[in-house]
């Protein structure tokens, strides 16, 4: 039997496009309601999966603690560095991100961390993801308790994970991000008959909107429509930027369309793993930060051209540092504090912000201390960037790093 | 045929008592009262869950800094094996074993104690442990796990000293394993903690975890003021202290009914107070208290019924068991719960998987509606997975973690449904099956939707193959 006797039969194919705009009834938590206004802005968050070795990519190079920790390991200014200033320079393969240094895009923020560091990969990124300290446990990600806030009724999601799952940082309590790797391929996951079907239903006679079951359709109804929003979107803009020919570098092209199709989503995010270099990491490194420093000029310039750059922050972390000392392999361990990256058309401050890591002052396992904790820079990217109230989604009043977007 | 008015309650007993109903099992229409009795008699034995693979090569367990990287490469694949084996292992007794309660309770703790940790030997002892004290008396559970070293490893203890104390162990056992915040102060925390110190295990020849010791040396005999007691405490003398607060009874019954009777919605403080107060005067008897839950009449109140969003783990397991499926090749199975948010024995946090509407977000939903048909149908199941930071695998290209079409060969009986509907008219038959597949009734627009497309089918087979595909990738059954 064929698609069209199958709706003709089916007693709901006409009522149930009928159904009432419920979308437009869902719960919100209203103390957060009314207060965001990002003003069409939006911050894509770039995760590097895995312990990016920070002093290889912010490099000390006329620090002699640095050379001496790291004796085959430090990168040397006849390696090719690029200067950022008296006391760092950018790794020789991101030289995209030095021209963006040059123009004042990019802004450097040394020895981020937090108190009392993890050193465990899933537990460091559960604080990262969650803006939790390292005492603390949280079900929900720092971006999903802004989505928390975020207004009712939107016809397109809030944020967006350009992967097939969805991260813990984008999950609110009410609220979730979508996660998709393109926009047709996620449409096409909800073109299925009986899943277009279902999507379509309401919620049930006489339930209340509590109920489990309401919440799977409600959810399934706002996929859907959401698919459709992106899937229709997306084909105002195919970008003709030359990006890496890396997962990556697609994450980042299917994230500059998105935008450049006037997507209105806030919050994009996105992950390049591979950091955890244990052995052998001058090549493994130099590869990743080379796609990275590529590909996130490909995204600048798509943005530019499109008039789309001054309106996006990029915040590039990852879950820790490593060690100072390399190890027996030529590689380095797991480590604590570690440079954080901003990236932007209209950033108010740029270049290096603040000293750059003390060598000669490590904690008592001779790692990395922190000077900034992570969550002040959380803070100003959600109050002063996105207009969200930092403090509610924090928990507290970290010491923003103000004035810097 | 199902016509007994108690069937939906009988069945709501299989889901949250074990892993969901067999058709024999609602075939044969056991009051949930006997059909409990049985749960509680199958569920006496305890029988390990065993390691027959956690043999290996033997890969001396150096500083990781000093192994080779082929050795390192290799340590990391065995260890990666030996987890998922362990998964493997258990995920099929979840769906096979008589002793669903025990299993099932397994699972509880699993999440309770939540702990994560590179060595399978370790994690296997506690999940043993888990699983023979699942039922009964609280205090020798926690006392047990205290002493597990995959415990004492995760949380810490191994480096609480009588000089350099570590707190973490004993804030967890406070937050997380018996009181909740709120009932215990920052100086009761300092003063436990010092009271386990010494807690540890050794390095077995193997260079695995050996067993728990007691570290005399290492022990701080001085005398600590804890929860209002002064003594020199050891760490039996905290958790007895911990037990004897009524907050301990009123925090272990409250997760416990959440996890087995309603997390949708706060339950009734009345009827935990009850159930706390008989559980404490018992000792903490944990089948009892399962017993009291399981038999009282608001367990089978409506809204108790079909209101649980299941674990990607429930979600596998009561696919297999109520449909006796058999896989040629189970290894991806890992990677659907991994997809879906849950993966055994790597639990996100030390407050285990949050569970309920944390499951559900728009991918992961679109992947639970279309498991069943990656099941039972071989449809692709195209899911690029999260890189895994935990150290346990090398690194993986892209390629490597797509799940695009793997093939699990699944054996689908069809003689359990066909028996249970042998009774049932043809026309009869989607809404029969609806009624053993789903915890809710069906919505008559879904019924529509199932008796369509089966009628599209030409052969009973193909019919009953269909209505029970189309059953099972309605949202409802997402649900238990």
């Amino acid at each position: 039997m064929q698609r069209r006797s199958f709706l003709q039969t089916s007693a709901l194919a006409s009522s149930l496009l009928l159904v009432p705009k419920f979308l437009h009834a869902l719960d919100r938590s209203p103390s957060l309601g009314s207060l965001r206004d990002a003003r069409g802005r939006r911050l894509i968050v770039v995760q590097l999966s895995g312990g990016n070795d920070g002093l290889n990519t912010l490099v000390p190079y006329r620090n002699d603690l640095y050379y001496q920790a790291r004796p085959t390991l430090a990168l040397k200014p006849t390696d090719g560095l690029l200067p950022l200033s008296e006391e760092l320079a950018l790794h020789p393969a991101m030289t995209r991100l030095k021209q963006l240094h040059d123009q004042g895009q990019l802004a450097v923020l040394n020895s981020v961390g937090y108190p009392n560091p993890d050193r465990s990969h899933f537990r460091a990124m559960d604080i990262w993801q969650t803006g939790s300290g390292a005492g603390q446990t949280l079900s929900t990600g720092w971006l999903g308790r802004y989505l928390d806030g975020s207004a009712a009724g939107l016809p397109y999601p809030e944020a967006l994970e350009v992967d097939d799952t969805l991260s813990l940082a984008l999950k609110g309590q009410n609220r979730k991000g979508l996660a998709l790797r393109n926009p047709s391929k996620f449409h096409q996951l909800t073109q299925n008959r009986l899943l277009s079907q279902l999507s379509r239903e309401g919620l049930g006679a006489g339930h209340q909107h509590e109920a489990p079951a309401d919440y799977l359709y409600q959810t399934l109804a706002e996929t859907a429509s959401a698919a459709d929003y992106l899937y229709d979107k997306a084909k105002i803009y195919k970008s003709a930027t030359s990006y890496p020919q890396s997962a990556f570098g697609r994450s980042l092209k299917t994230t500059a369309e998105l935008i450049n199709s006037g997507v209105e989503s806030r919050v994009y995010y996105t992950a390049l793993g591979g950091f955890d270099t244990h052995v052998r990491q001058h090549e493994q490194q130099a590869r990743l930060l080379a796609d990275l420093s590529d590909s996130l000029g490909a995204l600048a310039d798509d943005l530019r051209q499109a008039g789309n750059w001054n309106d996006t922050v990029v915040l590039i972390f990852s879950e820790f540092g490593r060690r100072v000392a390399q190890n027996a392999s030529n590689g380095t361990d797991h480590g604590t504090a570690n440079g954080v990256l901003l990236l932007g058309g209209a950033l108010k401050k740029a270049g290096v912000l603040n000293p750059a890591p003390n060598l000669a002052d490590l904690d008592a396992d001779g790692d990395l201390r922190h000077q900034i904790d992570f969550r002040g820079i959380y803070a100003p990217l959600l109050k002063d960037w996105l207009g969200a109230d930092d403090t509610t989604i924090l928990g507290r009043d970290f010491e923003a790093m103000r004035g810097l977007v | 045929m199902m016509t007994t008015t108690s069937a939906p309650a009988l069945q709501h007993l299989y889901w949250r008592a074990g892993f969901g109903p067999r058709p024999q099992e609602v075939a044969a229409g056991l009051s949930p009262r006997r059909a409990l009795r049985q749960l509680l008699h199958d569920s006496q034995t305890y029988e390990p869950l065993p390691s027959p693979l956690l043999a290996g090569p033997e890969i001396d367990e150096k500083r990781r800094a000093d192994l080779t990287p082929e050795l390192r490469k290799a340590r990391n694949q065995q260890r990666q094996q030996q987890f998922q084996q362990l998964s493997l292992s258990w995920m099929t007794r979840m769906a096979a074993s008589p002793a669903q309660l025990r299993e099932k309770m397994t699972l509880f703790w699993h999440g309770h104690f939540a702990c994560r940790g590179n060595d399978a030997a370790a994690a296997l002892s506690l999940n043993n442990t888990l699983r023979r004290l699942a039922l009964g008396k609280f205090p020798d559970l926690l006392l047990a796990v205290s002493r597990e070293p995959a415990m004492l490893q995760f949380l810490n203890n191994q480096q609480n000293k009588k000089a350099h104390p570590n707190e973490n162990f004993a804030r967890e056992l406070m937050e997380l394993f018996t009181l909740g915040r709120g009932h215990y102060t920052e100086p009761d925390v300092k003063e436990a903690a010092r009271a386990f110190t010494g807690w540890a295990y050794s390095r077995g020849a193997d260079g695995t975890d050996g067993g728990f010791v007691f570290r005399a040396r290492e022990h701080d005999n001085g005398p600590k003021t804890f929860l209002g007691q002064t003594g020199s405490f050891g760490g039996e003398d905290v958790l007895r202290i911990i037990l004897a607060q009524p907050a301990a009874a009123t925090f272990l019954v409250t997760k416990i009914y959440r996890f087995f009777v309603n997390d949708a919605a706060a339950p009734d403080p009345a009827r935990i107070a009850t159930l706390a107060t008989s559980f404490r005067a018992s000792g903490y008897d944990l089948s009892r208290l399962l017993e009291d839950i399981f038999s009282a009449d608001w367990f089978y109140d409506p809204a108790n019924q079909g209101t649980h969003i299941k674990s990607p783990v429930e979600l596998v397991a009561g696919l297999r068991r109520g449909l006796a499926l058999r896989f040629e090749q189970e290894l991806p199975l890992l990677n659907y719960q991994k997809a879906l948010g849950q993966t055994l024995f790597q639990p996100p946090n030390v407050a285990g998987w949050p569970g309920g509407r944390n499951w559900i977000d728009s991918s992961s939903l679109l992947l639970r509606l279309q498991l069943p048909a990656t099941l039972l149908q071989k449809a692709a199941f195209d899911v690029q997975l999260k890189e895994d930071e935990n150290d346990l695998k090398p690194q993986m290209d892209a390629a490597d973690r797509t799940q695009a079409a793997t093939r699990l060969g699944t054996h689908l009986p069809l003689a359990p449904l066909q028996a249970l509907l042998d009774l049932t008219p043809t026309d009869a038959q989607p809404l029969a099956l609806s009624h053993f597949l789903l915890q809710s009734p069906i919505r008559p627009e879904n019924l529509v939707l199932v008796q369509t497309a089966a009628s599209r089918e030409t052969t009973p087979e193909g019919r009953l193959r269909t209505t029970l595909l189309s059953l099972l990738s309605l949202p409802e059954y997402q649900l238990a």
